[in-house]
């Protein structure tokens, strides 16, 4: 049984159709990359999953529930989280503020209080590395210090789907390798599907996905577990040859 | 272990302010009317916070509630002008009547105009002040143009004495009430989820959606909140202090303006701001009417582009920013 | 004969909608190109009265010659605000222009009040009638007219001929895209911004062409709320969505004062202005793009 399933998304700006009739479907603790170029439609697609647009046409379905429709702050609560590809604090709240945001108002199927979502702000901080950051201003951070934090609100909700826009952008090849590894290991422990959606095929991603969908002018060409993906001539295509194999040099100039 | 009481400590601060303004008002001769006016724009100001300060939503219709407070405390008394024996509870009926007309017609604005994003809100609110003046007006309702003087109807009610005690001096205290009430509720506002809520929503609206927060909902608390504040002072230092009201008066658009100054200039969404954003306005706004009468909106709205320009955390903002980390840090929020 | 007034009313609504339309054009330039509502336009229309008043009164010169002084007004007042203000705020949030403009306004009321006093002023330039056959029109309100839609087609004539117009054009579609082709982007914002402001005030002086009287530092207030409800009627980011809209607004306002004068205990006066509000408020509710689709 697929924890997402979208069947036949389509979104349009004015004439221009960002997501083409996209299906796919995400299983329980999968961990999915979403490979295109910049204007391929991901950012798009995101923003139909966790409900800040509503498409025109398809159907979105989480945990077999038909949520097409459903305002963005009830999608949270029932273990949709995400991140920004440009990360979007509460600049004027403090780190541990912010998580806290995410454990108070996101938490899936249960009432938490100020109290507890400071302390699971706290432990959150700590588990991500952040500690010692917790009593700054968000406004303040580094730009990946930022993403962190913002990964760090995300897992604060306690998700079954965390959506990451461009996490690993700016960050160092071996920043990525630790970032990856870290939340490949919370979404095993913690049963989270991830999906990443990345501008290149970046072989931190990679290595890790269970599976890769790629997306081209809004529409999916490619869906299939990754070594077949990769293998795919399309892909080559999208790329204009640029394959897996020199991706490294690719990943920091998003 | 942790001091319980260390979060209400912001309090303090404002409290003292406001002792300190009684105390004045109380014992030295003829200022009792500039500490009234103080307290008045301190209303004002901790009521008006609640909605600007705490969301960054401009709303520049607000006086339309402090009208309206007004006309529901004017209601009462004019009413029930024909039952003396009910005394004082006139006056607490005036003021739950005012509560009740504030928040209904800050949730009829509501209703519509937080829907919209950001300059949308605000330019549907710039006409409520004066729509609600001009549908009072055109449709005649309470006396329409001609408004309501009750003067007589108090003094029946509560006796001459009394009735101007009140005028002369309870009205004051109970808006200094108002004005403790505010802060009270900022502060439990600021410590529980609806804080978390706003200050989210205030800085970044679609992340907080995404984050799971009802922006919608947080908005009409703080709206109306904020709202029912401002009909619990329009109905004390309007309705009470002078009775009568005139249309034209009670929803004139300088006093969103004074409100918008008081809070910018002392530091919007802060607890002490509104406090010290009156004093200063208030203080300043007197001596100018002594020294350079005819001046005061012209220095005022210079001043206020310049704190937007160069200090838009305002006065509190400053200061908070500047003992991060010191002693006093926890009475400063 | 309730027929004829409402010809007359219709009339009377499109010349004065002409106006009207003229007047909110500058507001929705400057939203259009720099998303900053001018809250304060109606205090630039207040200046663009007494540019109008001073010329008349002082000056002894006809209003029409006030137009191109009051446009060079309001450009010189547009740049010293752009830059003495408004630029530092493009990245703040909102609220920051919001109170700005606002404020702006409130400065002007205030000097014009110390020049000229507080007094109501009016001016009186009669240059006869114009007699249709429901109704006549004086000719000064007739030119006002024909002033709003003369400049109405200068601009767009200038949007779609100049270099500077198509830069305008190209950073309202999209700013970062302009900047990128090259195009000085803040030159555009404060070009926008003066132009805008120019417009306003120029529309001062139409608007007591056709409304000699009333003019005084305080007259702006109305003319703001009008001018939002024109803006948001035209879709509030297009000049010529505004400038339909004022056509439309006059109209309605019009008919709508005949309307409720025959309802009995009811001030018509009061009630037209609460009806602009409420119109506001619906179209804000129901499509805040704007009704009216104009290119």
């Amino acid at each position: 049984m697929s924890l997402l399933r979208l069947e036949n998304v389509t979104k349009q700006f004015g004439g221009l159709v960002a997501v083409d009739k996209v299906s796919l479907e995400i299983a329980k603790g999968e961990f999915v990359g979403i490979v295109g170029p910049n204007g391929s439609g991901k950012t798009t697609l995101f923003n139909v999953i966790n409900g800040v647009f509503y498409p025109e046409e398809g159907r979105v379905f989480f945990d077999e529930t038909d949520i097409t429709r459903m305002p963005p702050y009830k999608r949270a609560p029932l273990g949709i989280a995400r991140t920004f590809q440009i990360p979007r604090p509460f600049a004027s709240a403090t780190v541990r503020e912010n998580v806290a945001v995410g454990a108070m108002f996101g938490s899936r199927g249960k009432s938490v209080n100020v109290e507890q979502s400071l302390e699971i702000a706290d432990r959150v901080i700590e588990r991500i590395g952040l500690t010692g950051h917790g009593r700054k201003n968000a406004g303040m951070l580094t730009p990946v210090e930022k993403k962190f934090m913002e990964i760090a609100r995300a897992l604060a909700m306690q998700p079954r789907l965390l959506l990451m826009d461009e996490a690993m952008a700016g960050m160092h090849p071996g920043e990525i390798d630790n970032m990856v590894k870290f939340l490949v290991e919370v979404a095993k422990q913690e049963k989270i599907a991830i999906v990443a959606m990345v501008e290149h095929i970046m072989r931190a991603v990679v290595n890790m996905a269970e599976k890769v969908i790629v997306l081209d002018h809004g529409e999916k060409i490619v869906d299939a577990p990754t070594r077949q993906a990769l293998s795919d001539p399309r892909v080559v295509d999208v790329y204009l040859g640029k394959g897996a194999e020199e991706e490294n040099a690719d990943s920091s100039s998003a | 272990m942790k001091n319980r009481l260390r979060p209400y400590y912001p309090l303090l601060p404002v409290f003292a302010a406001y002792l300190v303004l009684f105390l004045v008002g109380r014992n030295v001769t003829g200022m009792w009317q500039l500490a009234a006016t103080l307290v008045f724009y301190c209303a004002l100001g901790q009521a008006f916070n609640i909605f600007l300060g705490m969301t960054g939503y401009v709303d520049f219709g607000y006086v339309a509630f402090l009208g309206i407070g007004t006309y529901g405390m004017a209601t009462a008394i004019t009413g029930l002008a024909g039952y003396p024996q009910l005394g004082l509870g006139i006056v607490a009926i005036g003021f739950i009547l005012a509560i009740v007309m504030a928040t209904l017609l800050s949730m009829a604005v509501g209703a519509v105009a937080l829907r919209l994003r950001g300059a949308y809100f605000a330019i549907a609110t710039i006409g409520v002040n004066e729509g609600f003046r001009y549908l009072i007006e055109g449709a005649n309702l309470w006396n329409g143009s001609s408004g309501m003087i009750f003067t007589a109807q108090l003094n029946e009610i509560l006796g001459r004495d009394l009735s101007s005690r009140i005028m002369t001096f309870w009205a004051d205290v109970m808006v200094l009430f108002i004005a403790a009430a505010a802060a009270v509720v900022t502060l439990l506002y600021m410590k529980s989820k609806i804080g978390y809520a706003l200050t989210a929503l205030r800085e970044d609206e679609d992340a907080a959606k995404v984050m799971g927060i009802n922006v919608t909902k947080y908005k009409i608390i703080a709206f109306i909140t904020s709202a029912s504040f401002a009909g619990t002072v329009g109905a004390a230092s309007w309705a009470l202090k002078t009775p009568y009201v005139f249309p034209p008066e009670v929803f004139e658009i300088h006093y969103t303006i004074e409100a918008i100054i008081i809070v910018m200039l002392g530091g919007a969404g802060t607890m002490l701001g509104p406090v010290v954003g009156a004093l200063i306005y208030g203080i300043s706004k007197y001596y100018l009417s002594i020294f350079l009468p005819g001046f005061q909106l012209f220095i005022f709205a210079l001043v206020i582009i310049f704190i937007i320009v160069m200090f838009p955390e305002g006065v509190v903002g400053v200061i908070k920013g500047k003992t991060r980390n010191t002693a006093i840090a926890p009475y400063i929020m | 004969m309730f027929l004829e007034q409402l010809s007359g009313n219709l009339v009377q609504g499109v010349v004065l909608g002409s106006v009207y339309g003229m007047a909110t054009m500058g507001l929705s330039l400057i939203f259009g190109v720099l998303k900053v509502v001018n809250v304060g336009h109606g205090a630039f229309v207040m200046v663009g009265a007494f540019v109008a008043l001073f010329f008349f009164n002082t000056l002894g010169l006809n209003p029409i010659f006030a137009i191109p002084a009051a446009f060079a007004v309001g450009i010189a007042l547009g740049l010293t605000f752009y830059y003495a203000a408004i630029r530092k705020l493009l990245h703040a949030p909102e609220l920051a222009t919001l109170l700005a403009t606002f404020s702006a306004g409130v400065l002007l009321e205030e000097t014009i009040k110390m020049i000229f006093g507080s007094e109501f002023r009016g001016y009186n330039w009669d240059v006869g009638n114009i007699d249709l056959v429901f109704t006549a029109l004086p000719m000064s309100k007739i030119l006002a007219a024909l002033g709003s839609v003369l400049i109405a087609v200068l601009l767009y004539v200038w949007f779609k001929r100049t270099r500077a117009g198509s830069a305008m054009r190209s950073v309202v579609e999209d700013s970062q895209g302009a900047r990128v082709c090259g195009i000085n982007v803040d030159g555009v914002y404060a070009m926008s911004f003066a132009l805008g402001i120019g417009l306003t005030v120029a529309s001062g002086v139409l608007l007591t062409m056709f409304i000699p009287v009333g003019i005084n530092p305080y007259m702006g207030g109305g003319y703001t709320l009008k001018a939002f409800v024109i803006a948001v009627l035209g879709g509030l980011s297009s000049p010529y969505g505004a400038f339909f809209g004022g056509l439309v607004f006059g109209l309605i306002e019009n008919t709508s004062y005949t309307v409720f004068a025959l309802i009995p205990g009811v001030e018509p006066f009061a009630l037209t202005r609460f009806l602009s509000f409420l119109i506001l408020l619906i179209i804000l509710l129901i499509r805040p793009t704007g009704i009216i689709k104009a290119k």
